[in-house]
């Protein structure tokens, strides 16, 4: 029988030191062994969990486009109370950790294709939404898409992450970029303002559009409002939602919303999804 | 025709029955240890405690351990760049696979024998499986022995229960007094009186007709009982009525309910390094998984700070949604199986039936009616 609480070993190739406050960093992982590559499968959207032997494991979600090959990569943002995360975030190059996964259900992406789509992130959350938005920009899959808007939020200039992507996807024709923060300094000459006030601005078209939604719960309420107002049905608007999470598949009972398990049935969920669960996320 | 199938094993001779299956059976025997009683590994020459009422202890323990090893690992010859050494899991992955013995359960109640089968449900699923619970319990005969005496908690006719329950057991057995009748429910329970032939011999009509008085009596003696008809849908309702507020003022959140429950299961994942004398760092170690409570603060308590459960009320609505809402819309089965250990042993004596007769009388609910 198949063990899913194994973890599969990885090294890590690469670490990105992503903001200013420098607790966020995305690590570049390759499967030691090269089948294992070929198993790990993923969606946008979906997480895994980094496993370090000795310390534990921690529920991430997937950085990296599913159009990556050969790498896979994650975004983590070390916590003084995370056993795990603060643990990554004192390897280099070379160190080897674990993997499990990937777990959860992602965005599905076949039912985007032929939509625009609107791309709402605060935070570091941003990273499932850098996965996705790789993934729609990838050359074989833009055709697939009409119009998309992105539009990503920060404390300070300084906390936005992936800025040398961002300033790619700027320059690109084929997307609209929209970032904010919530406080400049001397050197910022974009839009200052929380996310869900920019939104209002932008107001992007409802039609034929979905929108698709990570960051801190607080943004994510208060985005709901300019969404609704633009149109936006609550079964066109996708969340990826966070929980303390153990196992990833369903077993250990503490993620759940109503009877619905984050790491199996989530994280990503649709509006109209949420409003049928209880208030306790 | 039922009686076909029945067979008899004097009781005297039980302990050198078990004794004879040692070598190929991994025995677990109710026990008596410091006044409780608990599964444990059958010893030639203790007796089974035949009138015992229940263990404290559910032998859920058994297929599903307080404290079980999911894989070890040791310190490999690299070392990581922060100072540390990595670790290498050990024999991996062959070696981190569960163990494969064939266990026998004897003696354990109609109630945590339907607990079984409840578990597998969780453990099983279509999806993913779970190979530390799944393959023990492939190899398991289970024998549960019929309550002639139910305690004053019991509740089993509430749910789906009864003294003689035959869900997920092999053979039910029936304490007769000088005998006891065996009945078997499964094809491995059939298969495996047969293949012990020599220690059975076929019940007579009288030994049924005693199982039968037996049963009748102890079916009368369950005298508490809740309505539990509709009790998900009614749920499906009640998240948000006040009646939570209530309920849950005199729980301590010691979390007991949960860990004797027998169809309790959720768990924690965390990691042990073990020091080997003499060696300033750790060499090897194991990631264990252990039982875990949704009564506890710690259970959903983000690295962030946020918790979606800070307080008592939505960890006991989530205790009690869990096995009555949850699990009925996941699994189509109430998570509980009537046998009262979480009203027996809460310090604060919160009753369960109390709680669910408050739920059930709240007559229709609507979600913006606060009750």
């Amino acid at each position: 029988m198949n063990n899913p609480y194994l973890p599969i070993p990885v090294t890590i190739k690469k670490i990105t030191i992503e903001n200013e406050a420098r607790d966020i960093k995305t690590f570049d992982l390759a499967f030691n062994d090269k089948k294992d590559a070929g198993k790990f499968k993923y969606t946008c959207g979906q997480f895994a969990e980094i496993s370090m032997l000795g310390i534990g494991e921690a529920p991430i979600g997937i950085a990296s486009s599913p159009m990556d090959e050969e790498l896979v990569q994650f975004t983590i943002k070390k916590y003084i109370t995370g056993v795990v995360t603060s643990a990554l975030h004192n390897l280099c190059p070379g160190d080897m950790v674990g993997i499990r996964g990937p777990f959860g259900n992602g965005f599905p992406m076949k039912d985007f294709e032929g939509s625009n789509l609107v791309i709402v992130g605060g935070g570091f959350a941003f990273t499932t939404l850098r996965s996705l938005t790789r993934y729609v920009l990838h050359e074989k899959n833009r055709v697939r898409f009409k119009d998309i808007t992105i539009l990503y939020g920060a404390r300070t200039p300084g906390e936005l992450i992936y800025k040398s992507e961002l300033k790619q996807w700027e320059e690109r024709d084929d997307i609209n970029v929209h970032l904010t923060v919530d406080r400049g300094d001397e050197n910022w000459k974009g839009r200052v303002g929380l996310v869900p006030n920019v939104l209002r601005e932008v107001a992007p078209s409802s039609k034929n559009s979905v929108a698709l939604i990570c960051g801190p719960l607080i943004m994510v309420k208060y985005t709901m409002l300019p969404l609704m107002d633009l149109g936006f049905k609550p079964e066109k608007i996708f969340f990826s939602l966070e929980m303390r999470i153990k196992c990833g598949i369903g077993k250990c009972g503490r993620c759940n919303i109503g009877p619905k398990y984050v790491c199996k049935d989530g994280p990503v969920f649709t509006y109209k999804e949420l409003q049928g669960l209880p208030q306790e996320y | 025709m039922e009686n076909v199938k029945l067979k008899i094993i004097k009781k005297k001779d039980v302990l050198n029955f078990l004794d004879s299956l040692k070598k190929e059976y991994n025995i677990f025997v109710p026990m008596e240890k410091n006044g409780d009683i608990r599964f444990s590994k059958f010893n030639s020459g203790e007796d089974i405690p035949w009138n015992y009422r229940n263990t404290k202890i559910s032998p859920k323990e058994i297929f599903f351990p307080q404290t079980e090893t999911l894989f070890s690992f040791e310190a490999g010859t690299s070392a990581l760049s922060n100072g540390s050494r990595a670790f290498k899991p050990i024999n991996e992955p062959k070696g981190s696979t569960p163990g494969t013995t064939n266990y026998l359960i004897f003696g354990i109640r109609p109630c945590d024998a339907q607990a079984f089968s409840l578990l597998g449900k969780l453990f099983g699923g279509d999806d993913f499986q779970d190979p530390y619970y799944i393959e023990k319990r492939k190899q398991a005969t289970i024998i549960s022995l019929a309550c002639n005496k139910p305690q004053i908690t019991c509740f089993c006719t509430s749910l789906k229960g009864k003294p003689d329950n035959e869900e997920g057991t092999d053979i039910i057995l029936f304490d007769l007094g000088e005998n006891i009748l065996a009945k078997p429910i499964t094809k491995r329970g059939e298969k495996f009186t047969e293949n012990l032939n020599s220690w059975f011999k076929e019940a007579k009509k009288s030994d049924v007709e005693k199982k039968n008085k037996l049963m009748d009596l102890s079916l009368k003696k369950i005298r508490s009982g809740v309505n539990l008809q509709n009790i998900k849908e009614k749920l499906d309702e009640a998240f948000d009525i006040s009646l939570w507020n209530e309920i849950h003022q005199k729980c301590l959140g010691c979390g007991i309910c949960t860990y004797l429950c027998p169809t309790c299961y959720c768990f924690n994942i965390t990691d042990e390094k073990d020091h080997v004398a003499g060696a300033s760092t750790p060499s090897r170690g194991k990631r264990i998984r252990c039982w875990d409570s949704c009564m506890f603060p710690l259970f959903t308590l983000h690295a962030s700070g946020h918790n979606p459960r800070p307080t008592y009320k939505e960890r006991m609505r989530q205790r009690i949604m869990h096995k009555f809402n949850y699990c009925p819309e996941n699994f189509k089965e109430i998570f509980c199986v009537g046998c009262g250990r979480c009203i027996r042993n809460c310090p604060v004596n919160l009753d369960l039936r109390e709680v669910l007769v408050s739920l059930m009388s709240l007559g229709s609910l609507c979600k913006d009616k606060k009750i």
